[in-house]
């Protein structure tokens, strides 16, 4: 049950997920510690994804998809009450892709466009410093600071999925999603991206959907097994991958899966 | 082996059947630009015969001082009479007409406009090169023959002799002739001009374009970001294909059953004209924007989505920029397309003889391609000349246009 | 004056954008309250209350200036019965009026002096008219300009005035747009009824004056027998009877896109599969583009083309072996034509060749089968629907085909099938109907919204099957 306790930024409970008739998520429920990180893991087609972006409603966007389930925002704001604006949680809880998907519009631009509609900034000035900071703690200003009016396609991947993280840094969210962040950059970028976790959890929330089990122990401290749709498992990162309480979670994270 | 041999001869005949197909095609091409051409330079060259015009004053109604309107408003029949009299001394009345004939009818504009841009040269005397007669003019081009019995020549052997005593005193020239781009239409072939019909066209596409490329754009924008695939959007979906492929005629029948039969829209006019052009390039405009829609990845949408923009700022901030260049792409490539059609313009009255240049959507007019038709059914040489001349200006707008959209396409699309 | 309005409507709503923007930023806000939207929002709020009122009712004024006129030329204040005037008096003094306007309009000219004989035929009122309708232009012109500066000023000032804290501007802009975006998209739907209605509609006025079974089944076509009238009695229904044969009509198109289907179909398949399976990748982009040309030349070329070049050719040719050839034989149109529709038939089969997967090819050529006997046993089999279907739109093309069959074909209806011979087309006659006098009260006009709706319903039944096929084939290979 919900438990009213506040040091969870998002507590979701009897979460089922339909893809029309298909079932992708069965009775889930999870809580997320604030200015933690929290992994999730589990085999391909789990249902990761699909959990992760009810939490940020992206899956509003797919008409067959069907979300059922209590989901609540720093234990009081339930964000699938007919009065939330969508638009107004995902700026409370952001989100970064698989893919890096910078708009191919300027550096700036990318990160300026979600204060902008959000009307976060009152001044120019206060615009560029948010976008400057944003890109700081993306760990992306030096890289670009003298090509900001650039287009943001030109960046190589890894910088292009920082710009991302900067994107959605840049309207102050609370929350950050993130569905393998690192699944399509190579090992050097991959490190930079986790010490940008490491680094943004002292101010954020993270929900992190990863397929490496190292990157799962190096970057969260809580984690949750999915399997077929369900939560198989969930507790320390710690004790998940050394001593998981359940045989299935043992099979995967020894690789002895199906 | 011998049956190897067979197959591989086969193989032969096979891939030449191909290349001549080919090649024919390629033939066709060029046979038609070279008959285009041929016929058509012509059309850019008048026929001049140099006079020495005295602006007697007895002849003219009008002084320098009088004012421009009433410059313009004056008759010089009986001045260019004079000027004919005055070059070929001694004709009686027979022999004056038949002079007469070599001159353009329009010589008494051709004086005016002079007197219009040079009010002082009434009482003297100016050199001027006055354009030729049709007729005379496609004899000189060679276009008509010499050596054939007088009866069936345009020019009788008097009019022959006359422009051989012309030509050897090197009184003939010829010049360029800017008529053909700055006149409107006109009886006489050598003062036909196809500016009216320029300008009958593109206010008929300026009509088309207002109308079918925010319509199209916003369509397509509902069609593929909008509205959950259903039985709606499946019969829009149908409908689109099939306007597309309606022939041109029935969209001309819509315009005048519709907006002038029900509407009680003009005749004659671009704007009809143009509502039609934009109804029929409206699915190919719908076509090519989805298209390009569809070419804008979905994660770019989620992107925005995910930092908090709505559906309508996520489709005008990202999307439709994106997907521009195509939606223009195929825009221009419509408008090219409307441009060439004929067929509609017909059925809503554009091919009627109109002599003013159009100043308006609502002034009657022809377009370039019902020009084309309307001369192309005169028997006269100099209108074939002219027809040509029209098509190869035709062509070059749409080889701009097309080259245009090449270009919009290669420099903004972005490749994804 | 109508496009100088337009454009104060454009410069009016942009400037209301700043006005209404200006406003939310200098509203006050009580602690911890602020805009409901962003204040561009408001700025946008007031421009689409401006815009689009204003700019429906300048389309409105435009699209009816026409009926504006009569009403304010043929004013009951003028003409006091002109509601009990038929149609035919109307018309007539509505004529009348707009040829005396022509004269009025010379203020130089003394009314009184000369020859001026329609003047004093003209009644005080008819006058009167004339010169309104004389200065109609200017006076419809200025009413315009002065209603479209009022008319968003005023709407400007009411939108600005509705703003406040509390108003919430994002979605009602967003509402707003979305209906302007659906509406959009059901004008395709209005076109095709439209279409259907203005086709049906006149078609069955024609089929008031001749019978239906007449009409498809008679095999003579001679619309001018229509013009024996009888002032009293009408239309001589006899002549009727015998005017409108469709037969015809049918056999000529048929025959003109015979031939036309005769040089398209081998030359664009050939030429498609030359250019897909033979043609080294320079040939390809050179050969391509310049046959697309020919797709791109607008088809009163082709006519100009066929009637100027093509159809003297074929005349000259035909009577140096002794065959008796017709100035306006459906060969030369139909030859035309066909050249017209060859890039048409290689692009499609082009595409459909292409769609062929590559595995099928390769599994020939491993059995030790020749280019040509792959196309022919392999890919040709394999892409058959696709390129019957590719014809189907061809042809849908040559039926529909105006231009080319205005300027060669005949005028003349012949029941024939020899192409040496002249033959005309259901799209000449529905241009021969309609060029000249447009009435919609007659039998000749009126023939022309029947024969579309015959040629609709044909090239629409082509044309989906055309689709279906291509659409299924493509299935069969993703
Ligand atoms: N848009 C969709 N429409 C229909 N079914 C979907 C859709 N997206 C996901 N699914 C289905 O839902 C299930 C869960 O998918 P999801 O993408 O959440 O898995 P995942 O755990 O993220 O997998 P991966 O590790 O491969 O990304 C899968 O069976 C998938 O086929
Ligand atoms: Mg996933």
């Amino acid at each position: 049950m919900v438990d009213q306790n506040s040091n969870y930024a998002l507590q979701t409970s009897e979460v089922y997920v339909h893809y029309g008739k298909k079932m992708a998520i069965n009775n889930v429920a999870l809580n997320f510690p604030k200015n933690e990180v929290t992994s999730l893991i589990g085999p391909s087609g789990c249902g990761k994804s699909t959990f992760l972006r009810c939490l940020n409603r992206m899956n509003d966007v797919i008409d067959i998809c069907n979300v059922k389930g209590k989901f609540l925002l720093n234990g009081n704001v339930d964000i699938y009450s007919p009065d939330i604006q969508v638009e107004t949680l995902r700026e409370k809880v952001g989100m970064v892709f698989q893919k890096p998907n910078p708009f191919p519009k300027t550096i700036y631009d990318n990160v300026a466009y979600g204060p902008k509609i959000h009307g976060i900034a009152s001044s120019q000035n206060e615009l560029d410093e948010i976008v400057k900071d944003s890109l700081h703690r993306a760990g992306l200003y030096e890289e670009v600071k003298d090509r900001m009016d650039d287009i943001a396609t030109g960046l190589s991947g890894g910088q292009q999925q920082r710009l991302c993280i900067a994107r959605a840094i840049a309207i102050r969210p609370e929350i950050i999603l993130m569905d393998e962040p690192c699944s399509a950059l190579d090992p050097i970028a991959t490190a930079k991206i986790e010490d940008l976790i490491n680094e943004l959890k002292e101010n954020y929330t993270i929900i992190i959907v990863t397929h490496s089990m190292s990157q799962a122990s190096r970057v969260s401290s809580k984690t949750a097994f999915f399997h077929l749709g369900n939560l198989v498992e969930y507790g320390e990162t710690g004790k998940i991958f050394t001593k998981p309480d359940k045989e299935q979670t043992n099979d995967y994270i020894t690789g002895r899966f199906g | 082996m011998s049956s190897l041999e067979k197959r591989l001869a086969a193989e032969k005949r096979f891939k030449f059947y191909g290349m001549f197909a080919m090649t024919l095609s390629l033939f066709f091409v060029l046979i038609l630009m070279y008959k285009i051409f041929s016929t058509g330079s012509g059309a850019f060259v008048r026929t001049t015969i140099n006079a020495d015009v005295y602006f007697d004053p007895n002849f003219i109604e009008v002084s320098s001082n009088s004012s421009k309107k009433e410059i313009m408003k004056a008759s010089y029949v009986d001045l260019a009479d004079q000027v004919i009299n005055q070059n070929h001394p001694g004709l009686d009345e027979e022999n004056f007409i038949k002079v007469r004939e070599m001159y353009t009818r329009k010589f008494d504009y051709q004086l005016r406009d002079y007197i219009v841009n040079n009010p002082n040269v009434i009482g003297k005397t100016v050199n001027l090169d006055i354009s030729a007669s049709s007729d005379l003019d496609q004899i000189v081009k060679g276009n008509y023959p010499r050596n054939v019995p007088e009866a069936q020549r345009k020019i009788n052997d008097y009019q022959l002799s006359i422009l051989d005593s012309l030509d050897s005193k090197g009184k003939m020239s010829k010049t360029f002739n800017f008529w053909f781009f700055t006149n409107g239409d006109s009886r006489d072939p050598e003062t036909a001009g196809i500016l009216g019909a320029l300008m009958g066209s593109f206010y008929a596409l300026l009509i088309c374009f207002s109308f079918a490329f925010p319509i199209g754009l916003l369509a397509s924008v509902y069609l593929e970001e909008f509205v959950k695939p259903g039985k709606i959007t499946d019969i829009i979906e149908v409908n689109i294909n099939n306007l597309a492929a309606v022939p041109s005629i029935v969209y001309g029948l819509l315009g005048l059953g519709m907006l002038i039969g029900v509407f009680g829209m003009p005749y004659q006019v671009p704007l009809v004209g143009g509502l039609v052009l934009g109804f029929m390039t409206l699915p190919t405009i719908i076509i090519a924007s989805r298209a390009s829609l569809r070419g804008v990845p979905p994660s770019i949408r989620e992107g925005a989505l995910a930092v908090g923009a709505t559906k309508m700022q996520t489709v005008f901030h990202h999307v439709i920029p994106l997907s521009l260049p195509g939606t223009l792409t195929g825009t221009i490539i419509g408008m090219a397309q409307a441009l060439g059609e004929t067929a509609p313009l017909l059925l809503v009255g554009m091919v009627a003889f109109v002599m003013e240049i159009p100043g308006g959507a609502f002034d009657p007019a022809t377009g370039l391609p019902s020009q084309i038709y309307l001369w192309s059914e005169s028997a006269e040489r100099g209108f074939l000349e002219k027809t040509s001349a029209g098509i190869m200006l035709l062509l070059s707008f749409l080889i701009i246009m097309n080259t245009v959209a090449v270009l919009v396409r290669r420099k903004l699309e972005v490749k994804w | 004056m109508l496009y100088l309005s337009l454009v104060f409507v454009f410069i009016l709503s942009y400037s209301f954008y700043f006005y209404g923007k200006k406003r939310a930023l200098s509203l006050k806000f009580k602690k911890n309250e602020n805009l409901s939207s962003l204040p561009d929002y408001y700025g946008y709020y007031v421009v689409l209350l401006v815009f689009f009122p204003a700019i429906i009712i300048w389309f409105f004024l435009l699209i009816f200036k026409s009926n504006f006129q009569e009403m304010f030329v043929m004013s009951p204040v003028l003409f006091p019965d002109v509601a009990t005037w038929s149609s035919g008096k109307f018309g007539l003094i509505m004529n009348k009026i707009s040829n005396l306007s022509m004269i009025v309009n010379l203020s130089e000219i003394d009314l009184t002096v000369g020859d001026k004989s329609i003047l004093k035929m003209a009644s005080e009122s008819e006058i009167i008219a004339a010169k309104n309708l004389a200065n109609f232009d200017k006076i419809y012109g200025w009413s315009n300009l002065t209603l479209f500066i009022i008319l968003p000023v005023l709407l400007g000032f009411l939108a600005t005035k509705s703003i406040s804290g509390k108003l919430n501007a994002q979605p009602i802009v967003e509402k707003i747009i979305s209906y302007v975006i659906k509406g959009s998209s059901y004008i395709a739907i209005f076109i095709t009824f439209g279409i259907f209605f203005s086709l049906v509609f006149e078609a069955i006025n024609f089929f008031r004056y001749v019978n239906f079974m007449d009409f498809f089944f008679n095999t003579a076509w001679n619309p001018n027998r229509a013009f024996v009238i009888n002032a009293s009695e009408g239309f001589d229904q006899e002549a009727l009877k015998e005017a409108f044969g469709f037969v015809p009509l049918l056999t000529g198109t048929l025959l003109i896109a015979s031939v036309a289907m005769l040089v398209a179909v081998p030359l664009g398949l050939l030429t498609a599969i030359y250019l897909a399976e033979y043609a080294s990748s320079k040939v390809r982009d050179i050969a391509k583009p310049i046959i697309e040309i020919l797709a791109g030349i607008p088809t009163v070329v082709y006519g100009f083309f066929a009637a100027l070049s093509l159809a003297p050719f074929i005349k000259d040719v035909g009577e140096g072996v002794g065959l008796p050839v017709s100035a306006e034989s459906a060969l030369a149109a139909g030859l035309a034509m066909g050249v017209m529709i060859i890039p048409f038939v290689s692009s499609l089969s082009d595409d459909v060749i292409k769609a062929v997967p590559q595995s099928l090819r390769e599994g020939s050529y491993a059995i030790g089968a020749t280019k040509s006997e792959t196309i022919k046993k392999v890919i040709l089999p394999a892409a058959l629907a696709g390129i019957m279907g590719s014809f189907l739109l061809a042809i849908s093309r040559a039926i529909g085909e105006t231009m080319i069959v205005v300027m060669a074909a005949s005028l003349r209806a012949n029941l024939t099938f020899n192409p040496l011979e002249p033959a005309t087309t259901i799209t000449t006659q529905i241009v021969t109907s309609l060029i000249g006098d447009v009435e919609f009260d007659n039998p000749k006009t009126l023939v022309a919204f029947a024969l579309g709706l015959t040629l609709f319903v044909m090239t629409l039944i082509l044309n989906i099957a055309a689709i279906t096929i291509v659409k299924k084939y493509r299935e069969k290979y993703e």
